[in-house]
């Protein structure tokens, strides 16, 4: 008898805490995010924008991770399409992917279940062009009903990741540093 | 200097100026790769691109990309797994078999979303695009890749 109401009290302790801790999917993915990177010189202004953004978003550590695949850039000009590719600037056939992974720095702030719109910092490493950096850059989260836009915008310097042009038209017509601005968005689970 | 002279070397000089600052115009303006009117540089299953990134990636990306971003045009047929929307407004049909880890994603642009209008998930379809890059397992995003297609219509 008392084994019986043994083995159903564990069973119904044990029943009890995997209802109560069910696994919750917090990371979230995007496969069509945006970027856009612009340059400003007194000579001419550059922007080119990436539709192909893939990313996630975890709602409960703050990790987020961006894979950039480097020839989604469309730039006006072809001609500055194939400069930005070849082996002198991106060299994007040896780097086809830049990548970017951090965590939110301050996600208390943040109330994903909320709509709303939560200013925050996320600081990781950007890789690309083979060389890895800390940066750190602002982001505005917005939350609609099951939407979460993640919205971040950070200025690089183009030399910290070996892009140089000592002379000619790159080094008076392309800024030394570059405003690259993104947009994901998730869609909430359940 | 007789006339003569002067004047041929004149038009030499000029016609020499138009053939170089028409040269250099072109150059400058030279339009965009028209994808759809190119040849398809590679015609094979969505499966078969998939597996062969997954297999070995560096040579993968050594055959389809190119140095200045000229990357070769591929046709890939496939089973519809999903069509969705980027935040260009560009119609994006996604190809994967339901045994693959990885598809690929073909995005249209605004010239050909009409084509892709009237496809469902579940067609068997051909899509001509130019590759942006592979597919493979990304340990920093936790999930595999998909192979992306750009500039796309059906064929």
């Amino acid at each position: 008898m008392k084994k019986i109401i043994f083995t159903i009290a564990i069973t119904g302790i044990l029943a009890l805490t995997s209802a109560f801790t069910a696994p919750t999917v917090s990371k979230l993915v995007s496969k069509a995010g945006h970027i856009n990177f612009f340059s400003h010189t007194a000579i001419e202004d550059i922007s080119a924008d990436n539709y192909k953004v893939v990313s996630t978003l975890d709602t409960a550590t703050g990790d987020v991770v961006y894979s950039i695949p480097m020839q989604g850039f469309e730039f006006e000009k072809a001609l500055m399409q194939k400069h930005y590719n070849s082996k002198k600037f991106l060299d994007t056939k040896t780097y086809p992917k830049a990548k970017f992974k951090g965590q939110i720095t301050n996600l208390d702030a943040v109330n994903f279940e909320a709509d709303g719109t939560y200013n925050v910092t996320i600081t990781g490493e950007m890789n690309l062009h083979g060389v890895t950096k800390t940066i750190t850059e602002t982001a505005t989260i917005t939350v609609l009903g099951n939407k979460i836009t993640v919205e971040t915008k950070v200025n690089l310097t183009l030399a910290d990741y070996e892009i140089n042009f000592a002379k000619g038209k790159p080094s008076t017509n392309i800024a030394k540093t570059i405003e690259v601005t993104s947009k994901s968005e998730y869609t909430k689970e359940g | 200097m007789t006339k003569r002279i002067i004047k041929w070397r004149l038009i030499i000089l000029v016609g020499g100026l138009l053939i170089g600052g028409g040269t250099m115009y072109y150059l400058f303006n030279q339009p965009h790769r028209d994808i759809q009117a190119a040849t398809a540089d590679y015609k094979l299953e969505a499966s078969a691109l998939v597996n062969e990134y997954l297999t070995d990636a560096a040579t993968a990306n050594n055959k389809y990309l190119q140095d200045e971003g000229e990357s070769k045009i591929i046709t890939v047929s496939g089973t519809i797994a999903s069509i969705s929307n980027d935040l260009n407004n560009q119609t994006v049909v996604f190809l994967k078999s339901k045994t693959d880890k990885a598809g690929v994603s073909c995005t249209f642009t605004a010239e050909t979303n009409m084509n892709a209008e009237n496809l469902k998930v579940g067609d068997q379809v051909s899509i001509k695009g130019v590759i942006r890059s592979g597919a493979g397992y990304d340990k920093d995003l936790e999930m595999y890749e998909d192979v992306i297609l750009e500039k796309c219509d059906t064929i």
